[in-house]
């Protein structure tokens, strides 16, 4: 295992893999403090371009360095014209932006950088401590496990990451059925090509992911226009932003546990890490008076966990091949295109590229946090580009990178009807993210099906593992359901 | 129409896809229709489960229900003609790719964009050199695109 996080730290330090890292960072800091630009859609961008490298190496120094720090600079328009750069900064308004408006950006901006910085650190710590324990579990599975874990997989995104269970279950069964749009290497028979030839090698993952993720966000964009934010002055107190993370090292501690359990589950992003642990430092903390009003806590709980969220986010991403969420599933599918195997390959003849991402996980995020600190002031300004200048550029990149999936022009109508689709999804509150999961797993999820069936016909059904891991995966579907049909009923009641 | 009628029509509609696939799917051998087969009838029966939910939101138009999310909420764009501009804007680049290529239709787009919504000369020729710098750059000359034939052939 030494020789291994060796190789992988020696691997990641190699100056074109350290180049190609900065840059990761790079794009992933500008990204977090252009507000509308988010995660997902940058890396969607990135794919095209990813598929094509060689070196799995590379792609997992510019993807995870890209992945890891989204949040870390998104704190800029949170804390500065209260507006989340990421979705995971939304927390981060609460008490940041009154920070701000006291005259304290620079401590709150301080204070948010050191807390991304060790929060992140954390999550890298925690994989890399879960390794012991996952390689015996994994290597112990074979493919009746593996099925019902995809399953599961989809169905948590499906129920945790929207506002309606359903829906998502939804989201997360047309993906599969999408993937399974194409030539179907089994028996050779064309699956949903209606004799057209550019269906036959199916549907290109990065054209969904465009159309569902950032032709939306460009539209939203697009309708900010004349909404742009008046900035708050940097303000004071830059160096006691940095002692206050450590005055309450123990709330960065609890939130970034947090942040790394919401991570490891499937379906609960950013977004959910950085409410989750607001909320736990307003119940557990003495003097919760300040809160709302500019309390530096609010800003620690918040930054600090959204970025360990992303150590938690890779474990059942590297171990078992299930994203816990969009950007990790954009990931994987980048990972896979160069040849990185996730699951058991990962824990044994892969470690080293494990341990590339534990490495480039805490290298990435101490870039971020030099970039931020020394640069903040100027970094500031960016914050207030407006509309017209992002849009135009974003939508000719998005354009380009849907042709370079295939080079082929239906290649543009298929991201005209998949941003259609993201577009009405994202109007009538039905998450996407379970539709882009669906459609990475579905191949694995159809394979190990007939695998388990040509194996073992139905006695998979019977196997102890199986039956613990389908009552998990029914108490996880039902549960979500029960608690929101009493929430509603109790809201009705107390409205009547 | 109101939303929640707006949004029955997309359940419906997301249903009639399910149900499709499922349609097909019977004709083909186990080996390649068993994940449709398995989670296609699923989706239709969920499918019918949220239409009904949807109709009953759609009886009880104005109470609002209200329920967690962590999908970050569209923006409700203002003004007379709402996203119908953006998505204007976007087909209009669809077709001019068509139309006149990639390599004129890209920096044309992001030129036109920039000076209509009030950016200055210097932003907007900024810009504009920066994706035809791309374009030429790295796809053309770097990557050797193959470009598709514009329907206005001399400019290709």
């Amino acid at each position: 295992m030494f020789e291994a996080a060796l190789e992988g730290l020696v691997g990641v330090l190699q100056p074109e893999a350290f180049m190609f890292m900065c840059l990761g960072v790079g794009i992933g800091s500008l990204v977090g403090f252009l507000p509308g630009i988010g995660g997902p859609s940058t890396l969607a961008l990135m794919l095209p371009f990813v598929m094509t490298m060689k070196d799995p190496l590379l792609v997992i120094a510019l993807l995870v360095g890209l992945d890891a720090v989204g949040n870390t600079a998104s704190a800029f328009t949170s804390i500065l014209i209260s507006v989340p750069g990421s979705t995971g900064s939304q927390a981060t308004i609460l008490d940041g932006h009154p920070m701000a408006k006291n005259g304290e950006g620079a401590r709150a901006l301080s204070a948010s950088f050191v807390a991304s910085l060790l929060g992140g650190i954390f999550g890298a710590l925690v994989l890399f401590a879960s390794l012991p324990v996952l390689r015996p579990l994994v290597l112990s599975f074979s493919s009746p496990e593996f099925f019902i874990l995809t399953l599961w997989g989809v169905s948590m995104v499906g129920i945790l990451s929207g506002n309606a269970p359903i829906k998502g279950l939804l989201g997360g069964i047309l993906g599969v059925l999408i993937s399974t749009v194409g030539l179907d290497a089994k028996s050779g028979i064309e699956r949903f090509s209606f004799n057209v030839a550019y269906f036959w090698e199916g549907i290109d993952l990065v054209l969904v992911a465009l159309g569902i993720f950032a032709i939306p966000e460009v539209i939203d964009l697009a309708g900010r226009k004349g909404a742009i934010a008046k900035a708050e002055e940097f303000g004071r107190g830059y160096v006691q932003g940095i002692k206050d993370v450590f005055i309450h090292w123990w709330l960065l501690i609890r939130t970034s546990i947090i942040g790394v359990w919401v991570g490891f589950l499937p379906g609960l992003g950013s977004s959910v890490a950085d409410w989750f642990a607001y909320a736990h430092a307003v119940q557990t903390e003495k003097n919760r008076e300040n809160f709302g009003k500019g309390d530096v806590r609010g800003v620690i709980a918040s930054e600090g966990s959204n970025n360990a969220k992303e150590g938690g986010d890779y474990i059942p991403t590297l171990a078992f091949g299930i994203p816990g969420g969009t950007s990790s599933a954009l990931v994987l599918t980048a990972f896979i295109a160069v040849g990185i195997k996730p699951g058991p390959d990962m824990l044994t003849s892969q470690l080293n590229l494990t341990f590339a991402v534990i490495w480039t996980l805490v290298i990435a995020n101490i870039i971020a946090t030099a970039i931020c600190m020394i640069f903040a002031k100027p970094i500031a300004k960016i914050c207030f580009m407006p509309f017209y200048a992002i849009v135009p550029p974003v939508v000719a990149f998005v354009f380009i990178g849907a042709f370079a999936a295939n080079f082929h022009t239906y290649d543009l109508t298929a991201l005209m009807i998949f941003s259609s689709l993201g577009f009405f999804m994202r109007r009538y509150g039905w998450p996407r993210a379970p539709l882009v999961l669906g459609m990475v797993l579905g191949d694995k999820m159809e394979l190990y099906l007939w695998l388990s069936y040509t194996r073992y016909g139905l006695e998979w059904l019977a196997r102890p593992m199986v039956i613990v891991l389908i009552l998990l995966l029914i108490a996880s579907i039902v549960y979500p359901i029960l608690t929101a049909r009493k929430r509603n009923v109790e809201t009705s009641l107390s409205e009547a | 129409m109101s939303r929640a009628k707006e949004q029955m029509f997309f359940t419906a509609f997301i249903g009639l896809v399910i149900f499709a696939a499922l349609f097909v799917a019977t004709d083909w051998p186990v080996r390649a229709s068993i994940i449709i087969l398995l989670l296609g009838s699923i989706g239709v029966v969920l499918a019918l489960i949220q239409l009904r939910l949807d109709f009953k939101a759609a009886r009880a138009e104005g109470a609002k229900i209200l329920r967690p999310t962590f999908e970050v909420q569209a923006i409700e764009h203002q003004g007379r003609w709402g996203s119908l501009e953006i998505w204007a804007w976007l087909w209009g680049l669809f077709f001019a790719i068509h139309l006149i290529g990639f390599l004129v239709a890209l920096p044309l787009f992001v030129f036109l964009y920039v000076k209509l919504y009030g950016g200055n000369w210097l932003t907007a020729v900024l810009l504009t050199a920066v994706t035809w710098g791309f374009l030429y750059g790295v796809y053309d000359n770097l990557l050797s695109v193959p470009w598709p034939k514009p329907w206005i052939g001399f400019l290709s």
